[in-house]
């Protein structure tokens, strides 16, 4: 019997040692993953702590280190990525910048041919310049960068890099290399990819005004079919290539060769592009890594676009406190964006919900992801798409985690009416509107758009374009509605 | 013997109540209060688990005290259980509450009134899970046994 009185007892107690041990594992550093994901927290000291956690405990966390007792930090990502996924909304946390992943190379082209001259003069704002010495001091100190002059052909620059971040002018002291009366853009890029190995940049600095040998008495739809063309063989051989073409002003006093041979003196502004070629998973890391900011996002850019191949993928999460939200609904977790128990808002019927998406690793200009023209939405009861980027003012205590790493807000609004619909958003692919506004056939005056645009920009740009288009879209969403 | 069975649905009903209260897709806290970003945050945090384990711990301890610390004839009636019923049915969502909010705002989130509503739901919860482990541990209470119901 006295054995009888103490069976509940025994039966407790190993109920609440079974508790107990499910706790156990790796509770400090899941719940520090945790607070660190949902308060927003995603920096490198944040994750610094997490990994001191590990190294302060190597008996617990002997499966997130290496043989040596250092932090695996592939298996660390890893450990982070499984809770992140399964948060509410699943969250993702790139450490890759943190794990001791090798710089990249900057590998700088820049075009030295007669109308490149007039940028770099000593009584001028010197953009040109700035852009380029910018983009190196962008990349980390101790990054390997290698400057080469384009023209006819790519000579390597015969100075050390400060020299070249100090040299007042650059065309002066790269005088004499290569011809400069014509730039071949077809030998350049050919060898430009050719050269291109993994984890390096290559950056051309140019007019982008092509300028092949010996053009005298060919028509100029010739010229722009042939650059056309050139432009889609060079990209079309090497798949996996991604583009970013940024477009700068910069102050122009000089001759001008334009088309038909005839050089005119031109004081003014005057268009010049930076184009960033790598493979797509390095333009990824340059687009997401902290390192790099400041070279996909220039502030002197004027417009940037990026060529890609495919569809990205773009993370989006349903805000469930938003300003503009009418009605209600509950948002469903697991595979994909499942709104249920959706109501309309009592007085109008409509129901708008926003969504935080991060949109920044398509390097698109803010223009052109802010124009709901530019996105396809297909819907039964016709939901119409609002995009706005993120500022810094909507971001609360409570909404931070959602708004962490994103970059814009898309708002749907719609009269709810069926019982079940999908909402389809895409973002259609087209080369942006700046490319044809920018694009002139005829530089042979001054008057006009002179100062705003480029000769045969849009057929040089439209045959990367064509090489490198991937799909119809650049990315898609797609939201389940349930009533 | 059938003591025992009742001790063991007790348990049973217990980490049925438990293991309800940390799945995603049918979490008994969200049947009854929902609001989407405040529940987000509890379920991100691995709140729930310990929300549960609070509620369980202070029904079942409140019950075996009664049962085994009070245990006397002088507190044998219904409303002596009755009372300890009411300050388990307190106490319980006010640790609950202590707790939601300081890890709220360890993590910078404010969430005071969704956390009061939500705690409506622990006051029934260790209401019933006090009811639970009374008619789980009662029987072998030498003073108690027949409170509230006779055997």
């Amino acid at each position: 019997m006295k054995n009888m009185r103490r069976l509940p007892v025994w039966i407790l107690c190993c109920v609440m040692l079974a508790g107990l041990a499910a706790c156990g594992g790796h509770g400090k550093l899941d719940k520090a993953v945790r607070s660190a994901l949902v308060s927003g927290d995603t920096t490198r000291a944040a994750y610094d702590s997490l990994c001191s956690i590990v190294t302060q405990d190597p008996g617990n966390y002997s499966d997130l280190l290496t043989p040596e007792g250092k932090v695996d930090h592939k298996k660390m990502a890893q450990f982070i990525e499984d809770i992140a996924s399964h948060l509410r909304p699943p969250m993702h946390w790139n450490t890759r910048p943190y794990g001791g992943v090798d710089d990249l190379s900057l590998t700088i082209y820049f075009e030295r041919s007669g109308s490149m001259v007039p940028y770099d003069q000593r009584g001028g704002g010197g953009q040109l310049k700035k852009a380029v010495n910018d983009l190196i001091n962008h990349f980390p100190a101790g990054s390997k960068v290698d400057i080469n002059i384009v023209n006819d052909g790519i000579y390597p620059y015969q100075h050390t890099v400060d020299e070249f971040l100090q040299d007042r002018d650059i065309y002066q002291s790269t005088a004499g290399i290569g011809d400069a009366s014509y730039t071949d853009f077809q030998l350049i890029f050919n060898k430009i990819l050719e050269a291109q190995r993994p984890g390096n940049v290559s950056v051309l600095v140019s007019d982008l005004i092509y300028s092949p040998k010996d053009t005298h008495g060919v028509s100029l739809d010739k010229i722009f079919n042939e650059e056309n063309s050139l432009a889609t063989r060079a990209f079309a051989r090497y798949k996996g290539k991604s583009v970013v073409v940024q477009q700068f002003m910069g102050d122009y006093s000089g001759k001008y060769y334009p088309y038909n041979g005839e050089p005119f003196n031109y004081s003014g502004k005057r268009p010049f592009y930076l184009v960033i070629i790598a493979d797509s998973d390095v333009m990824d890391q340059l687009a997401q890594d902290k390192r790099y900011s400041g070279v996909l996002d220039a502030d002197a850019a004027r417009n940037s676009y990026r060529f890609n191949q495919g569809t990205s993928e773009v993370q989006c999460r349903v805000l469930p406190e938003w300003k503009d939200n009418a009605g209600r609904f509950r948002v469903k977790h697991g595979e994909g964006i499942v709104l249920a128990k959706c109501q309309g808002d009592r007085e109008t019927g409509k129901l708008c919900f926003s969504m935080a998406a991060n949109l920044g690793g398509l390097t698109m200009d803010d223009a052109l992801l802010t124009n709901a023209a530019n996105y396809q939405v297909q819907s039964i009861d016709g939901y119409t798409l609002a995009v706005q980027p993120i500022d810094p003012s909507m971001v609360t205590a409570n909404n931070k985690d959602y708004l962490e790493g994103m970059t814009h807000i898309l708002t749907l609004t719609g009269d709810l009416k069926s019982p079940r619909d999908e909402i389809h958003i895409s973002l259609r692919n087209e080369l942006p509107g700046w490319v044809h506004q920018s694009s002139s056939d005829n530089d042979t005056s001054t008057g006009g758009s002179f100062a705003t645009t480029t000769l045969g920009l849009e057929q040089l740009l439209g045959g990367m374009f064509d090489a490198m288009k991937g799909g119809s879209s650049y990315f898609d969403v797609t939201i389940e509605l349930q009533r | 013997m059938k003591h025992l069975v009742y001790l063991i649905c007790g348990i049973v009903v217990t980490v049925i109540f438990f293991i309800l209260s940390c799945t995603d897709g049918f979490n008994i806290y969200e049947m009854m209060f929902f609001n989407q970003g405040y529940n987000d945050k509890m379920y991100s945090l691995d709140m729930y688990p310990v929300i549960a384990a609070i509620t369980i711990a202070v029904a079942w301890g409140g019950a075996a005290i009664y049962y085994y610390a009070i245990n006397s004839v002088k507190f044998d009636r219904w409303y002596h259980w009755l009372a300890v019923m009411g300050a388990v049915a307190v106490l319980a969502p006010v640790i609950c509450y202590i707790y939601n909010d300081t890890v709220f705002a360890s993590n910078g989130l404010m969430y005071v009134g969704e956390s009061i509503k939500f705690e409506m739901q622990t006051v029934l919860f260790a209401a019933l899970l006090y009811i639970v482990a009374s008619f789980s541990m009662r029987w072998w209470s030498s003073n108690c046994r027949h409170t509230p119901l006779p055997q």
